[in-house]
């Protein structure tokens, strides 16, 4: 019994050790003088640490500007492919379309994800240029909401489908409208599913990087994760700035997902234990 | 609002659910559609709510073709079998939904809350959400979000099926008078016969999507149109034996009734209390054995063997009887109903023209 959880805890620790880690590496980094960065032995706890990374970063560089592009385009992707993918789940799963539409349909939005990125990423280019979206939010927003719509369509398939159809039919009855049903009896029964659908959405658009390289080089339209990379250049890697932006850039995740998480264990066991 | 089905027909691929379905309802009436599962009677129900579309024939809400009418705009209630009461509204909000979603203000709506609460004895729970009610009390709650708004009609999917017998018996009760008092068309699908039976002005017995029989409870019962509806309402069941008439006598294996008849293969029906036992022989009456006996309090229930035959006689609560043990029936044929032999006729003869 005891040594069993001693067990436990050591694996647990040791788990935690892998996965913090390169966390506190990071967030030291961000704090120590270029000097200390590069110390050795590696100075673990004791160094003075010093903001002026922070400062180098948000004030003479432009990652604020980053940063505020990354926040717009995964808000609003998110927004859109919530609002037009919640739709298109509920109608997938409560109506019947010709010709077994709308079991077809369903298969066909989850093969768009079954190839890699990376196959998309040039024709996805020569588009946006020929539409004159290089260089502008606009593009990452469409793309972005392009890429999460099949994965909300198939999380919200399943938190639908488990709303029993006789609450719709009663408000249907009871003289409310499809659309009326919908918002006050079938999205506040789904909520949960709904806020774990949003958080992963923000999570995928917010550390997207692909497609943000290939259609954003400006300063004015490129996002954090970008911005980061671009400043390991062919003469000087900016350790400590990039540490420091990428301490900044984890922060709005973790702290909704510590907001949402109540949201998101009760959205992802939804389904698994009913009631 | 009287309610009109005129020959109303659902197909669901090739199958017919409800198949030349007519159908005349009156204002105020209570009308049970009385079947057993699978025989369209709930999918009518859904097609009068909207709920399922119309393959062909029209329905009728007071003069007005409903066909096309958008379920919420046609101005009747119903209630589930599952109750279906909103889980994530209290039971306030639960009964006011109907009048929200109208745009009622909001004082007009807490006082019809209260007065619907009042009449179904649900004030105490008015502020609770419903997984923390008991069936019966969910039951009464989705009774009163039926009532509060005073619509066309009522329609009831089975909604005592979920409770247990004794609560089912006291809800029949009230459910009976609520409608009396309130006079507003009641139409109740079940396929359970007894509340059919007390419930109902007039039953309408369905079979495989098409109608038996309408008709008062007490007409069913003592005149049914034919052997399933025979067969289908009462407890215990009717006895019915296969035979055939030859010069005024009716003959099944070792049975011998004389009945004044023309000669015919028919099937006698005779309900339990038309079947007499008795231990000691009697003059002209038919030999058979004691197959089980059922003590039920107040009468005892005899399954008996004639021959083949399985006959069941009601008998008073003193008759004691082994099993095995040699009895003497004697039949009441002046109250038994003849069918035709083997076909059993659908309610084509008596439709009444709409």
């Amino acid at each position: 019994m005891k040594r069993t959880r001693i067990f436990r805890t050591g694996w647990l620790v040791l788990a935690l050790v892998a996965a913090l880690a390169p966390v506190y590496w990071m967030l030291t980094i961000s704090l120590k003088t270029e000097v200390d960065q590069f110390a050795i032995p590696p100075k673990w706890f004791s160094f003075t640490p010093t903001l002026q990374h922070y400062t180098d970063a948000f004030v003479t560089r432009s990652f604020g500007q980053y940063l505020l592009t990354s926040a717009i385009v995964a808000v609003v992707s998110t927004f859109f492919a919530l609002l037009i993918g919640t739709l298109a789940a509920y109608a997938l799963t409560r109506f019947r379309l010709p010709w077994n539409l709308d079991h077809k349909l369903s298969l066909w939005i989850l093969s768009t994800r079954m190839f890699p990125a990376i196959v998309t990423a040039v024709p996805l280019f020569l588009m946006m240029r020929d539409l004159r979206l290089l260089n502008t939010k606009l593009a990452l927003i469409i793309v972005y909401t392009a890429f999460n719509l099949p994965f909300v369509v198939w999380m919200m398939r399943g938190f639908f489908a488990e709303v029993p159809r006789d609450l719709e039919e009663a408000a249907l009855v009871d003289g409310d409208s499809r659309l009326g049903a919908l918002v006050r009896v079938v999205l506040p029964l789904v909520s949960p599913g709904l806020a774990a659908t949003a958080v992963f959405c923000l999570i995928v658009s917010w550390n997207e990087f692909l497609f943000a390289l290939v259609l954003t080089q400006t300063d004015a339209a490129m996002t954090l994760p970008v911005g980061i990379a671009g400043r390991v250049t062919q003469y000087e890697i900016k350790w400590g700035v990039m540490s420091a932006a990428g301490v900044v850039a984890m922060m709005p995740i973790l702290v909704f997902a510590l907001a949402m998480q109540r949201y998101l264990v009760r959205g992802l066991s939804l389904g698994a234990v009913k009631g | 609002m009287s309610i009109k089905f005129k020959n109303v027909t659902k197909s669901f691929g090739d199958s017919k659910v409800v198949d030349d379905f007519s159908l005349k309802i009156e204002d105020g009436e209570f009308v049970v559609l009385l079947g057993p599962s699978g025989c369209g009677k709930t999918t009518t129900l859904r097609m009068l709510a909207g709920l399922e579309s119309v393959t062909s024939g029209d329905i009728y809400v007071g003069d007005e073709r409903i066909n096309d009418v958008p379920t919420q705009r046609r101005d009747l209630a119903m209630v589930f079998q599952s109750y279906a009461l909103y889980p994530h509204m209290s039971i306030a909000e639960n009964i006011a939904y109907p009048l929200r979603v109208r745009k009622v203000d909001r004082n007009e709506r807490e006082q019809r809350v209260a007065r619907v609460a009042k009449m179904l004895e649900i004030e105490p729970l008015l502020q609770r959400k419903p997984r923390q009610l008991s069936g019966g009390e969910r039951q009464r709650v989705a009774l009163a979000r039926a009532i509060v708004r005073e619509p066309r009609a009522y329609l009831m999917d089975e909604p005592l099926s979920n409770l247990d017998a004794r609560l089912r018996v006291q809800m029949r009760g009230e459910l009976k008078r609520l409608q009396h008092q309130l006079g507003t068309t009641t139409i109740y699908v079940t396929h359970d016969q007894a509340e059919a039976m007390t419930l109902a002005s007039r039953v309408a017995v369905m079979k495989k999507g098409r109608l038996q029989q309408f008709d008062t409870p007490l007409n069913i019962y003592n005149h049914p149109a034919n052997r399933f509806v025979a067969e289908f309402v009462g407890s215990p069941s009717m006895n019915l034996i296969d035979g055939k008439i030859e010069h005024g006598v009716f003959l099944s294996d070792s049975i011998k009734i004389p009945i004044d008849r023309s000669d015919a293969a028919v099937t006698i029906g005779l309900r339990p209390e038309h079947v007499h036992v008795s231990t000691a022989p009697l003059d002209g009456a038919i030999p058979a054995s004691v197959y089980v006996t059922e003590l039920m309090g107040n009468e005892t229930f005899v399954f008996l063997l004639v021959g083949p035959h399985k006959i069941i006689a009601r008998a008073p609560a003193d008759f004691r009887a082994e099993v095995n043990c040699k009895v003497w029936l004697r039949l009441e044929t002046d109250k038994a109903h003849f069918f035709p032999k083997e076909h059993s006729t659908d309610y084509t003869d008596q439709k009444q023209s709409v």
